[in-house]
């Protein structure tokens, strides 16, 4: 075929074949469900840095409290290998003895590291000793859209790691909880019970994107109103619990500045 | 360039635009969804059961309750849940596509919550749902789940396997073993329809006995398709299925127990009652004869304890259940027993069938 018109057919069947094979290739690729694939795989990536949360409130009603009344469950992240958890303050608030159980069933007791009532985030510390702790990998919360795909890993009614998939309805939203306003959570329709508190919104790159805290709800049970405190707040807030010295920083300058207003005030003769 | 190129090059373009504009005009999730809703659909009937119950002056009222099945063979066979049909005098099932039969009871296994029903119906209008297996499912997997909640009419609902392997004890006492939870809504009304892989494939049987609020909170439980491939011919054959059974009642012995009632085992399964001449009574198991108040609980005490069973530590009373589960009637098995005592022996037994209950 050395003719032009040979030629140019022989262009034209192979471009279409090539169209073709595309065509056939997309068709052939979705017969896997990717989607599930990438749901599988953000779940075994997220699942060892989720900890389930027992708390043993002390009841106020019985004699000094000779018997823990009954066990309440949330969730928290690691966040750090050495053993720093982050979690809600409401899941912690009032308990008695902490008890802290990675994915792969082993226990420890936890101490509350510092917490702040004002954000709901809390600080725990586990010695997990020679036991690998795996860090969750923090994403960026203001690059959230809404419709996009978070997956949340909890514990939610205390029944055990629950995986829960579903989308953000929306971002910033502002919701009153109890006394305190909790600004710019995120609200997702994946399924956020009792239990889930503290544990990890994620997104599907496997980043944590927010900490499931709160639901709207007329029965206390998920209806599809879920809602996170974003991760950049918790990186906010965070470092300055972990490292206690922080808080006391105000203190430290504001000492300063008194005792500097002070002395200028006792100075006589000083023009001022 | 000349003009022909020009033109397969345009029509190229345009083939490939087509072909990708046809392609992502629905997500492949949805096509798949889509799919299989269209093509498993029939194989979900809706199932209304009548139950008599008499009313402040014992008038009789009849109480409808609606559930959803999954065909499972060309011979009209229904796999629905126990407590959908429980107690029901009149069984309908309706078809997808509005035809109505009535049904009638094959068998049914309140350990599993689980119950076959048959209808006389044409082959071309029974579409079988395929059976999976529940062996090597995956947190994060889709589940697709078709029933009839509130009795509104045929439903898809879609979410992913939330865990798997999860034990959980059913109202009634009973262990439901390897149970799948999903977020897809389960609602009642559910109860008794097919989960979905995104194969197509039935991996579950719906069951909505076990929401805190009676509704779905994105906690859904299905019962393993295994289970009820293990119970599925029994109930048809025979009308309930056959549990090994032991004879006896016991009770888990913690360290603590252990530690205050002086037995020198560090866990176990303390005998509490032995039924008379049941297989354990037979094999020379003695049950507790004594009361001993341990802290707050009063137990009955003196029975033999079961260290060990086929070789395996046995960790609580839930262990002892499942390994006995393992076995059907008429299996041997071997327990280590440790005598109040202080002494020791290993003996075989042979596993009986439990007793039903008349229903």
């Amino acid at each position: 075929m050395d003719t032009p018109f040979g030629k140019a057919l022989c262009h034209h069947l192979l471009i279409i074949a090539a169209c073709f094979m595309v065509w056939i290739g997309a068709h052939e690729a979705f017969a896997l469900i990717s989607e599930e694939e990438n749901t599988i795989e953000v779940f075994e990536k997220v699942a060892p840095s989720v900890v389930n949360i027992t708390t043993a409130p002390c009841d106020p009603e019985y004699f000094f409290c000779p018997l823990p009344s009954s066990s309440m469950s949330g969730s928290g992240i690691i966040l750090r290998d050495d053993g720093t958890i982050v979690t809600n303050h409401h899941v912690v608030a009032e308990a008695e003895n902490i008890e802290v159980a990675l994915y792969d069933g082993h226990r420890f007791a936890a101490s509350i590291l510092a917490t702040s009532p004002r954000h709901d985030i809390a600080i725990l510390r586990i010695d997990a000793g020679a036991h690998p702790l795996i860090p969750i990998v923090l994403g960026d919360s203001d690059k959230l859209e809404v419709g996009g795909k978070v997956l949340a890993v909890g514990n939610p009614f205390g029944l055990g790691q629950t995986l829960t998939v579903g989308t953000v309805s929306m971002t910033g939203r502002d919701i009153r909880d109890g006394g305190r306003v909790l600004r710019n959570l995120i609200q997702t329709d994946a399924s956020i019970n009792p239990g889930n508190s503290g544990g990890a919104l994620v997104n599907s790159r496997g980043e944590l994107v927010g900490m499931n805290t709160a639901m709207l709800s007329p029965t206390g049970t998920s209806v599809g109103i879920g809602f996170a405190i974003p991760v950049n707040q918790v990186k906010k807030v965070a470092p300055g619990l972990i490292h206690g010295w922080v808080k006391w920083l105000g203190w430290i300058l504001g000492s300063i500045v008194v005792y500097w207003a002070l002395r200028r005030m006792r100075r006589p003769g000083t023009p001022s | 360039m000349n003009k022909k190129t020009v033109c397969s090059l345009l029509l190229a373009v345009f083939l490939s635009i087509w072909g990708t504009a046809s392609v992502e005009a629905l997500t492949e999730d949805e096509r798949n969804n889509i799919q299989i809703y269209e093509s498993l659909a029939p194989g979900v009937v809706n199932i209304t059961s009548t139950v008599l119950e008499r009313d402040f002056f014992f008038n009789v009222v009849p109480r409808r309750g609606a559930g959803s099945g999954s065909i499972i063979d060309s011979s009209g066979h229904i796999l629905t849940n126990h407590h959908v049909i429980e107690d029901a005098r009149k069984l309908e099932v309706t078809l997808a596509n509005g035809k109505k039969y009535n049904a009638e009871l094959k068998g049914s296994d309140p350990d599993t919550d689980l119950a076959v029903l048959k209808i006389d119906a044409p082959p071309k209008d029974l579409v079988v749902i395929p059976m999976g297996s529940s062996e090597n499912l995956k947190v994060g997997q889709k589940a697709i789940a078709i029933g009839n909640p509130f009795g509104l009419g045929q439903t898809l609902t879609t979410g992913v396997i939330s865990s798997i392997g999860r034990t959980l004890r059913a109202t009634g006492g009973t262990l439901v073993e390897d149970i799948i939870q999903t977020d897809a809504s389960i609602n009642p009304g559910n109860s008794g329809g097919p989960l979905i892989d995104s194969s197509g494939k039935m991996i579950g049987i719906n069951t909505a006995i076990f929401s805190p609020t009676g509704a779905s909170v994105g906690i859904g439980f299905a019962i393993p398709v295994d289970t009820a491939r293990r119970v599925i011919d029994e109930l048809i054959e025979k009308g309930y299925y056959a549990y090994p059974w032991m004879g006896a009642s016991f009770m888990t012995l913690t360290a603590d127990f252990a530690r205050a009632l002086k037995i020198p085992v560090e866990r176990g399964v303390m005998l509490v009652e032995v039924v008379r001449n049941g297989p354990a009574h037979r094999a020379g198991l003695r049950g507790g004869n004594a009361r001993a108040q341990v802290g707050n609980h009063v137990l009955l005490v003196g029975g033999d304890i079961i260290t060990k069973m086929n070789g395996k530590e046995l960790m609580d009373a839930d262990s002892a259940v499942r390994e006995i589960r393992r076995h059907r009637p008429g299996d041997r098995v071997t327990v280590h027993v440790v005598h109040w005592d202080g002494g020791s022996s290993t003996l075989s037994l042979t596993l009986g069938e439990r007793p039903r209950t008349g229903r």
